[in-house]
């Protein structure tokens, strides 16, 4: 019986056939056959043999057996002296370790004291020879020649590390580790420690988190020089029509560097007003604009005064900023959520004439305070530019407005949801307004709007209608034939077309900017248009394109051009665009699926070709023709 | 070596600051500031455009160092789409700032146009 629980053992261990006897004086030499085996690494410790405590049932079935609990546990511990022993010799250390294992016999010498640590010292004796043995061999194998032309550590070095690589308990075993010396069991995920032998988990996950954090520095550290930027920054920079060749202009380097370090600075009044004005947009970019960097952009004798993102300044704040600065004549605030009735009050009140003021977001500003400020200081207004105010403009304000701002010559007003037809109206008998018509997402205003626009505009220069579903192509052609408007700067027509999920290409009664239309608008406007969108116009066929950008047609003025979703462009197109538009920056083409593989001139830009290489074909070609 | 004497116009011009250093640059690599162009142009008449000096009495050494580094460092990435910024040291800013401004270094300028 006992001979078959032995087996295992027998089997694994005893290449020198050493049988595994009962007797007690042959303690010693099986301790040896352990330490052979164990250098060999075929130590296979298992725990489950380890027994503890008499009371035990397997105990007690043993000893039924006939096995004493008593011998297994003098094996176990001679084992683990053996286990001991080894883990230590991993460590190139030697001599430290070997106190260590000193202390740990001693300490272990509970049941076999002094006879375990004379053991363990002969098996050492024994190891080394064996060790010696096995270096020796390993000098000779093929590995150790490969790896010593690559590395340039000594014969010895490399052959005690290559034998340590083999000594390392196998996954399943159980190992001291090299860092704490705790005891631990190694599993396929066991680290090995700096100097080769393997840790336990504690310190591996410490290992691992230093490794991280030197792998961190080298990465920041990394080939990349300060500022120069990677390919998807370079992508977006042209995404966002600010890339372009060559350094940058010192001026900017400066700003960018003063925003960044803006806290540091005391005063910035000597500079000249664009300059600070560039460094407030840059300050708002960031966010970094509060009420004590406020107190740089305040100073008295500037008549403008441009705050970005005043989200963080508070109702104090802006009165700060009339009392600092007297003869403010245009404000500018973004975000100006504290800009309620406290502030409009206190300006109400001084004597100051603001001519143009451009309020984005205050939407704690009531009516009633809006109608008494119109009312005290409108006269002296020129521009009004109100932006996501919610409810408090309403069709009564802009009566207001209309009644006592007899110099208004620009009126914005975006995102209000009180403001109706009747506003409208109340615009219209506005006559000193300039420039611009512009409706956004107005599905239902038709041809008749058109036809007024063609009746009573003749001053016009920005002219932007959007998402109308039922204006016709009809309509546009009477707008723009035979208008007495000067030539439009500005237009934009997206998204006026017919849409119909059920037959999308069919489009019987011309609804949406068309062939005739888009040709009357390019007939009227083509000299002077810089900017035109006709975004998802998609009625409009490639032989009008061909036929207004033909070779003896040109928009000098033309720069930038969005004809996305237009779906019968195509490359023919493209190119006589950039023939026919000598100025032209950027052509917008998403969604254009016959726009396949065109030559941009150099210098300008085609965003959205739907091709592997990317989003955008800067040009490369010198010859423009 | 400058030779500011020579009728024929130098690679080279002498940038001398407020407190008498002398930057050395190539005319090409300065020829970025539209006032100094300017004060070099050949059919401007100025002293500076006979001598190739341009002495800049409201700008110090540090500062016009700094300016000479810009020049070089634009004229050695006229051509080249990915630049790294320059770095400036923050306690030079707002006078390097005021500078530069005064030297109109606020716009792109492509090389071609000097040519």
């Amino acid at each position: 019986m006992e001979r078959r629980f032995r087996k295992p053992e027998a089997d694994l261990a005893l290449s020198p056939p050493t049988p595994s006897i009962a007797q007690h004086g042959s303690r010693e030499s099986r301790t040896h056959t352990l330490r052979i085996m164990s250098n060999n690494h075929l130590n296979q410790d298992q725990p489950g043999r380890s027994i503890r405590g008499p009371q035990s049932a397997l105990t007690d079935f043993l000893a039924s057996q006939n096995i004493s609990a008593a011998r297994i546990r003098a094996d176990a511990e001679a084992r683990r002296a053996t286990a001991t022993a080894n883990a230590a010799s991993n460590t190139p250390a030697t001599e430290r370790s070997e106190q260590v294992e000193e202390q740990e016999d001693e300490s272990d010498g509970v049941v076999s004291g002094r006879s375990a640590a004379a053991a363990a010292r002969r098996a050492r004796d024994q190891k080394r020879k064996k060790q010696q043995e096995a270096i020796a061999k390993i000098k000779k194998s093929k590995a150790y020649k490969k790896r010593k032309r690559t590395d340039s550590e000594s014969d010895d070095d490399l052959a005690l590390a290559l034998f340590n690589e083999t000594m390392t308990p196998l996954p399943g075993q159980m190992g001291n580790c090299e860092i704490c010396g705790k005891r631990f069991t190694v599993t396929p995920y066991s680290r090995s420690g700096p100097e080769g032998g393997l840790v336990c988990n504690p310190c591996g996950r410490k290992l691992a988190k230093d490794e991280d954090a030197n792998k961190k520095q080298k990465k920041k550290k990394g080939p990349a020089p300060k500022g120069v930027v990677g390919r998807r920054k370079i992508q977006s920079r042209i995404l966002d029509g600010t890339y372009d060749v060559g350094a940058k202009p010192l001026v900017t380097l400066c700003i960018e560097t003063l925003a960044k370090n803006i806290h540091l600075a005391d005063d910035i009044g000597g500079l000249p007003s664009p300059v600070i004005d560039r460094i407030a947009r840059l300050l708002s970019k960031t966010r970094l604009l509060d009420s004590h960097t406020l107190d740089l952009f305040l100073q008295p004798h500037h008549d403008d005064l441009k705050v970005y993102d005043a989200a963080k300044l508070k109702s104090d704040d802006f009165i700060k900023i009339f009392q600092l600065v007297p003869q403010l004549k245009r404000l500018k605030l973004r975000n100006a959520i504290q800009f309620g009735d406290r502030v409009m009050q206190y300006l109400t009140t001084r004597n100051m004439s603001l001519e143009s003021i451009y309020l984005h977001g205050a939407n704690l500003l009531t009516e009633d305070m809006w109608a008494e400020f119109l009312t005290r200081k409108g006269s002296y207004l020129k521009g009004l530019q109100v932006y996501y105010t919610d409810k408090h403009v309403s069709d009564k304000t802009i009566d207001t407005i209309s009644n006592v701002c007899p110099n208004l010559t620009r009126l914005k007003i975006c995102h209000n949801q009180e403001v109706s037809d009747e506003g409208i109206k109340c615009i219209a008998k506005i006559d000193t307004l300039e420039h611009t018509f512009s409706i956004k997402n107005v599905p239902d205003v038709d041809d008749r709007l058109l036809d007024a626009i063609h009746e009573n505009c003749a001053n016009l220069s920005k002219l932007r209608i959007t998402d109308s579903e039922f204006m016709t192509d009809i309509g546009f052609t009477r707008l723009f034939r035979g208008w007495k408007n000067k030539p439009l700067s500005f237009v934009d027509l997206q998204k006026c077309r017919h849409v119909d999920a059920a037959k999308p290409r069919e489009n019987e009664h011309m609804v949406g900017l068309c062939s005739q239309g888009f040709e009357a608008l390019m007939e009227h406007s083509g000299t002077g248009l810089r900017y035109l969108n006709i975004h998802a116009c998609r009625h409009i066929p490639g032989e009008t394109f061909e036929k207004v950008f033909a070779s003896d047609r040109t928009y000098p003025q033309l720069r930038y051009l969005e004809i996305s979703f237009c779906e019968y462009v195509n490359d023919f197109i493209v190119g006589s665009i950039f023939r026919s538009c000598p100025n032209m920056k950027e052509v917008n083409v998403f969604g254009c699926m016959k726009v396949k593989d065109v030559r941009v001139p150099r210098g300008k830009i085609l965003v959205g070709v739907p091709n592997a290489v990317g989003m955008r074909i800067e040009g490369v070609d010198d010859a423009s023709n | 070596m400058m030779m500011s004497d020579a009728p024929e116009p130098s690679k080279h011009v002498t940038l001398v600051s407020s407190d008498g250093f002398e930057f050395i640059l190539l005319r090409e690599a300065v020829m970025i500031s539209p006032a100094i162009k300017g004060m070099l142009d050949p059919k401007s008449q100025f002293a500076e455009s006979r001598t190739g000096r341009c002495v800049f009495e409201e700008i110090n050494g540090i500062v016009l160092e700094k300016i000479a580094e810009y020049c070089q460092y634009w004229y050695k990435y006229k051509d080249s789409s990915n630049v790294p910024d320059m770095d400036i040291p923050v306690e030079l800013c707002l006078e390097l700032l005021q500078a530069a401004d005064f030297l109109g270094l606020d716009r792109k300028i492509s090389f071609q146009s000097h040519r």
